[in-house]
């Protein structure tokens, strides 16, 4: 009440900006993910007792209303100090304002200290800069409910011949093999992007690129596969409002999700220790292992760079410390791999990745380019409520006219 | 008038008056019925806050609840996870100030509009009713980039600015119109005591526009109240929410409150304007008139 | 009265005329400084929040936009041209057709028909009442509480499943073919009292001796209707018919929250077609270009109901 007394006669005397009363050793972070604004602000209240410089995070309510506030602040000339983004095209775009610093000499240090992978800056390096730390990174995997597996007798599957035959088997004892809904209308893509990496990675990384066509032989074969797989009632009701309390209260046996899930389903009553997890095998079984990987990109502005605060703020942000608090405020990982895995899920995949020499794909939302993201969704959702190859047909034409229009323009 | 007693025809009139006894019968019946469908939604409304998450599901969604007492539980959990503290207060706050700032200021140009003569007072009129000529799109993507640029994008003072700028044409074409039937006698006998033109307004005019001011107070008051366009590209954070705004972000996004809550959320939401609806209606009623003129 | 005018002649001859004409316009002056003071709160927000925004919402429905950097270049029709190839938009532009054509025909219809139902039926004002209150409540509310009777295991189903026996498992606001007419009919039910309370109100303001007239020359009440009442509530019904399109063309909270799990539901209408291009991708040039045609189609509609106003006039008189 008393932040709203206060935002209340900020806003009546005319002030700018009334995210809470900001002291000189602030430094504040802008994000759109309200669902962690808690979280965040832990790690903010750690880096002031580690640093001195506290992280004041500043959410926005939709990540329409924030790519417009950032994209309008650049336009009129300074950027935020410090702000989360996404990957792909979209941060191609951002870094190539010139506003936004270069942190090559930054990861160095996180490098040489054993702390990232040399790799982890991939998602975040453009024409050979990096110009971002983490926020997190989400591998897309495949998470089941372990009580019902170990009921049913299925291991965890290693072939996608195996996979869909523990699908038979969970459908066959009378349960719904998949969790997979429209909800919130952005989740159209998750089992598109699969099945396309599953059956051709190549024509995967075409489709982000305008060289695969969306109305392309693999992508008609993806979508075969899908509706196949609908056919056989491997995925629940598509109309669900609860996809994540639906699979904690145990609608189906797998939900393929990226791992951030995690700590939702925990929180919706599923047990962590309840929770299994796999990378999703490739349809053919010789083709190198390989998973969606989601990256949350942390940038600061250009100006910032010459801030001793903000660059304090940052470089805790990615350290071991910061790594920690942020995983135990929110289970979120962030490849720092000094840190600890923030729960058993993330230690599992990092070791199976680093066995089989898991090589990584950027998660279609971030690989499209944005122009394109709302309505392929869309089409993708439509789809879902109509699992059937005459949509499919539809919605690749459709698809496919947008993208043919886009690329020629580029 | 001579009544020709033998050509009536008693047994058709009483046939008459049972088919019109009967009509009406039939009338009622149908004007029953339609009723009932316009009350089932508030019916279902009205049941489902009572009931728990786990009821509804269970349940019939026409059945009654079992108990009364879960609506304690549902309205706390909605006021909390839909941040509607924030929301009310927000929404009570620009009803407030915003409609009471314009029907003011609405009141102080229909006073220069009507009270004093100089030349093209119409065009001065169109000028200010311009403003509801248009569609709302048209005002939505410069206002968000001029108050990203003045930086008062996501304040208070910046939804008041606005709320009380859209709510100023109509109650001047009202307030106009109604200074403009009362008398000049008062006012020129308080100018002839030395009155300044400001007091003659505040003391004469004012409080005889009392009526009309609070109709169209009100009208505002509830678009204000009801606004969920502008709350959503001009203020769209916890703290600057408007009611409604705050709840479609519950129904919409990372709502995992089952709809029980959520329709308790709406049904919170509705009590200020439902009741001021009742207690208030007289006038309501004229604002009605008022608009549909 | 004649002497008064005549010592008023004789007045006015005393008095310098010129000075007078002086005076009345110094006093003409001064009268529109002290408007102008008056009017000036009320001038300065319409002009600076509604009335510039317009005009720049129209100059940048002619440029091109940089996604960082702001205004390009000037472009042209460029925007206007890109919306004829969109899909979306076609589709946005038909369903918005839809929209006009049922927010006519439906409230005027059926508001009609309730008010000659109601009226002079026993407990007239309840049921009024009863049809009125919907009205009350916010559209975003009344929104949420349709969306759950619409819902998949929602009332609408499940009061369907028990009159026909089978389940019944229809996605109301998930299905292209439902989805506009579903939120049509929730429209509908909020919007409808107000039209039945306006046609009611014309309906007792229309005369009795003409109606008695006819009654007793032996018309029959079709006749009535057609020959009497209609025409004399027809200024009410052109001026409902005008607030319900232009209700109906803007609406925009209903198909926010309804349409909130419709995977087409930037082509719900223009309103939030418009919405989409500009506040999700950024496209904020032409989002500006759509907004100047939703304005250009309320110039159109509030034309015809000028135009339409005047010819009733004309007839009633």
């Amino acid at each position: 009440m008393n932040k709203y007394v206060r935002s209340v006669i900020a806003g009546v005397l005319g002030a700018t900006m009334i995210a809470g009363v900001a002291t000189a050793d602030d430094v504040q972070l802008y994000h759109d993910k309200g669902f962690w604004s808690e979280q965040l602000q832990a790690v903010g209240d750690a880096s002031a007792e580690a640093t001195g410089v506290r992280i004041v995070e500043n959410p926005y309510a939709t990540a329409e209303q924030y790519k417009a506030f950032i994209q309008a602040s650049i336009a009129s000339g300074d950027a935020p100090q410090m702000f989360t983004w996404w990957t792909g095209q979209t941060f191609t775009e951002l870094t190539q304002t010139g506003k936004i610093a270069k942190l090559n000499d930054v990861w160095a240090d996180m490098v040489a200290s054993g702390e990232y992978a040399e790799s982890a800056a991939d998602l975040f390096t453009v024409d050979g800069d990096i110009y971002a730390v983490p926020l997190l990174l989400a591998r897309w995997v495949m998470l089941y409910n372990k009580p019902l597996f170990a009921e049913l007798g299925i291991e965890e599957p290693t072939t996608w011949d195996e996979l869909m035959a523990a699908a038979e088997t969970v459908k066959a004892a009378g349960h719904t093999p998949f969790n997979a809904t429209v909800h919130e209308g952005w989740r159209g893509f998750i089992w598109f992007q699969e099945l396309m990496l599953r059956t051709d990675p190549e024509a995967y990384l075409g489709l982000h690129n305008g060289t695969v066509a969306y109305d392309s032989e693999p992508v008609r074969r993806a979508f075969e596969m899908w509706v196949d797989m609908y056919d056989k009632g491997y995925f629940t009701d598509p109309r669900s409002n609860e996809e994540i309390e639906d699979f904690a209260g145990g609608s189906a046996a797998m939900y393929l999700m990226g791992e951030w899930v995690v700590g939702s389903l925990a929180a919706s009553g599923l047990e962590t220790s309840d929770l299994g997890a796999f990378i999703v095998p490739n349809v053919d079984p010789d083709a190198p292992s390989a998973v969606i990987v989601e990256g949350g990109p942390v940038v600061i502005s250009a100006a910032a760079k010459d801030n001793p605060d903000v660059m304090a703020a940052l470089k805790f942000f990615s350290s071991v410390d910061g790594a920690n608090a942020w995983a135990e405020a929110s289970g979120n990982y962030m490849g720092n791999l000094k840190a600890d895995a923030p729960n058993p899920i993330i230690a599992k995949i990092n070791s199976d990745m680093t066995e089989a020499g898991t090589a990584t794909y950027n998660r279609w939302w971030e690989a499209t380019p944005p122009d394109l993201q709302g309505e392929f969704v869309a089409e993708l959702n439509r789809f879902m409520l109509d699992p059937t190859m005459d949509t499919a047909e539809d919605v690749m034409a459709r698809m496919q006219a947008l993208n043919a229009e886009y690329w020629a323009d580029q | 008038m001579t009544v020709a007693l033998d050509t009536l025809d008693f047994d058709a009139i009483a046939r008459r008056e049972r088919r019109l006894q009967q009509s009406k019968w039939w009338t009622l019946a149908v004007a029953f019925l339609i009723s009932l469908i316009w009350l089932i939604p508030f019916y279902y409304l009205a049941i489902s806050v009572f009931k728990t998450q786990q009821e509804y599901a269970a349940k019939a969604p026409l059945a009654l609840p079992d108990g009364l007492w879960p609506i304690v539980g549902n309205a706390v959990e909605a006021w909390t996870q839909a941040k509607m503290g924030f929301g009310m207060l927000n929404s009570a706050f620009y009803g407030l100030v915003g409609a009471g700032l314009a029907v003011f200021f609405a009141a102080m140009a229909a006073y220069g509009l009507t009270r004093l003569d100089f030349r093209r007072k119409n065009l001065w009129f169109m000028v200010i009713f311009a403003g509801t000529v248009f569609p709302f799109q048209m005002y939505l993507i410069p206002l968000f980039f001029f108050y990203q640029d003045w930086g008062i994008l996501n304040t208070h003072f910046g939804m008041i600015l606005f709320y009380t700028a859209i709510c100023i044409p109509f109650p001047t074409l009202v307030l106009k119109n109604f200074m403009n039937g009362l008398s000049r006698e008062m006012d020129e006998a308080a100018r002839m005591d030395g009155a300044s033109e400001f007091t003659v307004f505040l003391r004469i005019i004012l409080p005889n526009a009392w009526g009309p001011m609070t109709a169209t107070f009100l009208l505002q008051f509830t678009w204000i109240w009801n606004d969920l366009l502008f709350s959503t590209v001009l203020g769209n954070r916890p703290e600057t929410r408007s009611i409604m705004n705050a709840l479609q972000v519950f129904q919409g996004s990372y709502a995992s409150a089952g709809p029980n809550i959520v329709l308790t959320a709406a049904l919170i939401a509705s009590l200020p304007s439902i009741i001021l609806f009742f207690v208030l209606r007289r006038h309501f009623m004229e604002g009605m008139r008022v608009t549909s003129l | 009265m004649n002497g008064r005018e005549h010592s008023d002649a004789e007045l006015l001859k005393r008095i310098d005329l010129k000075a007078v004409e002086r005076r009345d316009r110094r006093r003409q002056g001064r009268n529109f400084l002290v408007a102008l003071a008056f009017m000036s709160p009320a001038l300065l927000l319409v002009g600076v929040l509604l009335l510039v925004p317009v005009v720049y919402n129209i100059y940048l429905g002619f440029t091109r936009w940089r996604k960082f950097s702001g205004i390009d270049e000037f472009a042209g029709v460029e925007n206007y041209a890109r919306m004829l190839s969109n899909p979306f938009f076609g589709e946005a532009l038909f369903n918005t057709a839809i929209w006009v054509v049922a927010s006519i025909v439906f409230p005027i219809l059926i508001g009609l028909a309730m008010a000659l139902l109601f009226r002079g039926v026993r407990f007239e004002n309840t049921f009024k009442n009863i049809i009125f209150i919907p009205r009350i409540l916010a559209p975003t509310a009344v929104g949420v509480i349709w969306y759950y009777v619409y819902a998949p295991d929602g009332l609408l189903n499940r009061g369907l499943s028990v009159f026909s026996g089978d389940p019944v498992d229809i996605g109301w606001l998930y299905d292209s073919a439902t989805v506009t007419p579903a939120i049509i009919a929730t429209f509908v039910w909020q919007t409808v009292g107000l039209v039945m309370v306006l046609v009611l109100l014309g309906l007792s303001a229309i005369p009795k001796d003409p109606l008695e007239a006819a009654k007793i020359d032996g018309a029959s009440k079709v006749q009535v209707f057609q020959h009497i009442v209609l025409p004399l509530l027809l200024p009410t019904l052109v001026m409902v018919t005008i607030l319900s399109v232009l209700a109906g063309f803007t609406v925009f909270d209903l198909l926010w929250v309804m349409g909130i799990s419709y995977p087409g539901q930037r082509s719900l209408s223009l309103t939030v077609y418009m919405y989409f291009e500009a506040f999700q991708k950024g496209a904020w040039a032409y989002g500006s270009a759509v907004a100047v045609v939703i304005g250009l189609v309320v110039l159109c509609v509030t034309w015809i109901q000028a135009v339409l106003q005047q010819r009733v006039d004309k007839m009633t008189r």
